[in-house]
């Protein structure tokens, strides 16, 4: 039974941390794809004040220490200025966003979110990708026309007459209600800023230490403001801490509910033995003995039901993590709120070894108040116990 | 011979229920050394109560009892336990051995507690076994043992740690009698030979037409108290 109890208390932590993990996993990577990226490069007062005018002075040095820097895998510049984009039925504020196809599609896959129509393709003249709960307010389709209106660098109110190539379906709200993607050549000569951009995303590699590296950058270009992922999107980092809080909630439910179980067997062991641990201590053996002997026997079943559960916990999070759990009976719901609806367990060596050694430490925890119960009992009560 | 035992003026009272229970009332009693006792009763009568008593598992209400000259009436239960190691063996109604050990184990198991080496406990154990005549039950667990058996196994026990005297609770009340017979005839071959104390309770007669001294209680007192040759 404590056996039995070690071997689900370990494989339902490892399978609920795992899975867990995927949760975030995918939250996380879905933002970071589409949205932050691994770190962003603005003008120092670009972030809080959105001005078009404070677009970064000099970014081709910026690009080019990127492209050699290891660390990072792929870089986009982009061009961004809000204004309103209105059909012939409806209006409405939008961010427009300038950019570069080709490297945009390796930072943020923006070309796979393209459900009607095509990337940037099809259309002759200022095409503009928009999302698909856009597109249905302002009731156009793919080829349809949409004004694009904005300041430009001298605060003169400018307008484009764009044609859309292509919808969005994305699970980020920003993305399919309030941006419009359009070519970075085509809203710089309507900004009238030239070839320079407001933003530079790139993407790194993984494992890398996004924070450290963004630091690196920043000492290099010091008039420019360099930020992780992190500090772009603090909500993410809450959205990491909550889950991780969660998880250490279900394990501290977990391991109550094993903890509860073992003292539960262990007692019964007790009970059953109550004859033979009222002999023992009428023949001589010292309460201390006793105690450290119902102690040993759960530390021993946990010794053995350790590893088993171990075994069986990570041969499912491995299994799962290849394969996947596919949620997609959900998957509305799920990416609704920027899941993807196949997601993949992960633990992290260092996870299996907290919890081997969590749950341990709660069978030792465990088994005090039936060793407790043990030496408590008199001999000559035990002895004639039926 | 020595007295190994000496209860004086022993009286317990049970408090369990609404009205006091008198079990042992003002008892006195002396066992010498190499007595092979009987303390025989009707059931309720206290038999059991006084041989938890001189065995230390009870603590009297009132009076005291001196084992080998140590009074251990208000011994700590510590210093009790410790005690009964080195100068008591017990044999139980029910056997009570350890199940998932064998049968030399059981026997050697007390002698583990009393600390003595691996050699020593299994040379014993053996002999001690090969007197009660199962030594080809040795490497047998208690549950394929038959009940005489299983009792010869606990009285190995007992003697394995040498003690000042054995106290048996009724030992044969749960064989048959041919069982009986055999268990009688090694305990008093033990009690002959080795010169081992015993006192045991029953009210078995042909455990009473073995004992040398036969103490019979009523009411928690002694009644009569019958040597024999």
């Amino acid at each position: 039974m404590v056996m039995g109890a070690m071997v689900i208390g370990i494989w339902a932590l490892a399978f609920a941390g795992g899975f867990m993990q995927s949760f975030l996993t995918s939250y996380i990577q879905s933002a970071i794809k589409h949205e932050t990226s691994n770190g962003q490069v603005h003008h120092p007062a670009f972030t809080q004040d959105y001005d078009i005018q404070y677009y970064i002075k000099d970014y081709k040095p910026i690009l080019a220490f990127l492209a050699q820097t290891k660390a990072v895998e792929s870089v986009t510049s982009r061009s961004l200025v809000n204004g309103m984009i209105s059909s012939s039925r409806q209006a409405t504020g939008v961010k427009i966003i300038g950019v570069d196809p080709e490297a945009e599609a390796k930072v943020t896959g923006l070309n796979t979110l393209v459900g009607e129509g095509a990337y940037f393709a099809g259309i002759s003249s200022n095409p503009v990708l928009i999302g698909d709960k856009l597109a249905e307010k302002l009731k156009v389709n793919v080829k349809s026309k949409v004004v694009l209106t904005f300041q430009d660098l001298e605060g003169n109110i400018t307008a484009g007459r764009f044609r859309v190539a292509g919808i969005l379906n994305a699970s980020s709200v920003s993305i399919s209600e309030s941006s419009a993607y359009v070519l970075k050549s085509d809203l710089n000569r309507l900004l009238n800023i030239g070839d320079n951009v407001h933003e530079i995303a790139y993407t790194t590699t993984t494992g890398t230490d996004d924070e450290a590296l963004a630091r690196k950058i920043q000492s290099n270009f010091k008039n420019d403001k360099v930020e992780s992922w992190e500090e772009i999107s603090p909500a993410l980092v809450f959205m990491e801490q909550m889950m991780a809080s969660m998880l250490k909630i279900l394990i501290v439910i977990i391991m109550s509910a094993l903890a509860f179980g073992i003292v539960n067997t262990m007692l019964m062991a007790v009970l059953e033995r109550i004859r033979e641990l009222g002999m023992l201590m009428a023949l001589g053996m010292e309460r201390s003995k006793v105690f450290l002997m119902i102690m040993f026997e759960t530390i021993y079943l946990s010794t053995v039901g350790g590893p088993v559960g171990l075994m069986v916990g990570f041969a499912t999070v491995s299994y799962l993590g290849k394969t996947g759990i596919d949620l997609t009976d959900y998957s509305e719901g799920l990416e609704a709120i920027g899941y993807n609806s196949i997601l993949y367990p992960t633990l992290q060596p260092m996870d299996y070894f907290q919890i081997v050694i969590g749950v341990v430490l709660t069978a030792f925890l465990a088994s005090i108040y039936p060793a407790w119960k043990a030496i408590k009992l008199k001999p000559i009560d035990a002895l004639h116990t039926v | 011979m020595s007295t190994i035992i000496k209860a004086t003026r022993v009286s317990k009272t049970y408090h369990k229920t609404t009205v006091p229970v008198r079990a042992i009332n003002n008892l006195s009693l002396n066992i010498e050394e190499g007595e092979f006792t009987a303390i025989v009763g009707p059931s309720g009568c206290g038999k059991t109560t006084l041989l938890n008593i001189l065995g230390g598992l009870d603590q009297p209400t009132e009076g005291k009892v001196e084992v080998a000259g140590t009074d251990i009436s208000n011994m700590k239960d510590s210093e009790l336990i410790a005690f009964r190691l080195r100068n008591i063996g017990f044999v139980f109604q029910a056997y009570n051995l350890i199940p998932v050990l064998t049968a030399l184990e059981n026997v050697e198991f007390i002698m583990l507690l009393q600390k003595r080496d691996r050699k020593e406990r299994h040379d014993r154990a053996m002999e001690l076994l090969g007197q009660m005549d199962i030594a080809d039950k040795a490497n047998v667990k208690p549950s394929q043992l038959s009940g005489g058996q299983q009792q010869r196994v606990a009285v190995a026990r007992a003697l394995a740690s040498k003690p000042r005297f054995i106290l048996a609770d009724e030992p044969t009340a749960n064989l048959d009698s041919t069982s009986t017979s055999n268990l009688l005839d090694l305990m008093a071959k033990m009690n002959r030979e080795q010169k081992a104390t015993f006192v045991f309770s029953t009210h078995d007669q042909r455990v009473m037409d073995k004992a040398r001294r036969i103490v019979t209680l009523q009411d928690g007192a002694i009644v009569s108290d019958v040597k024999r040759q």
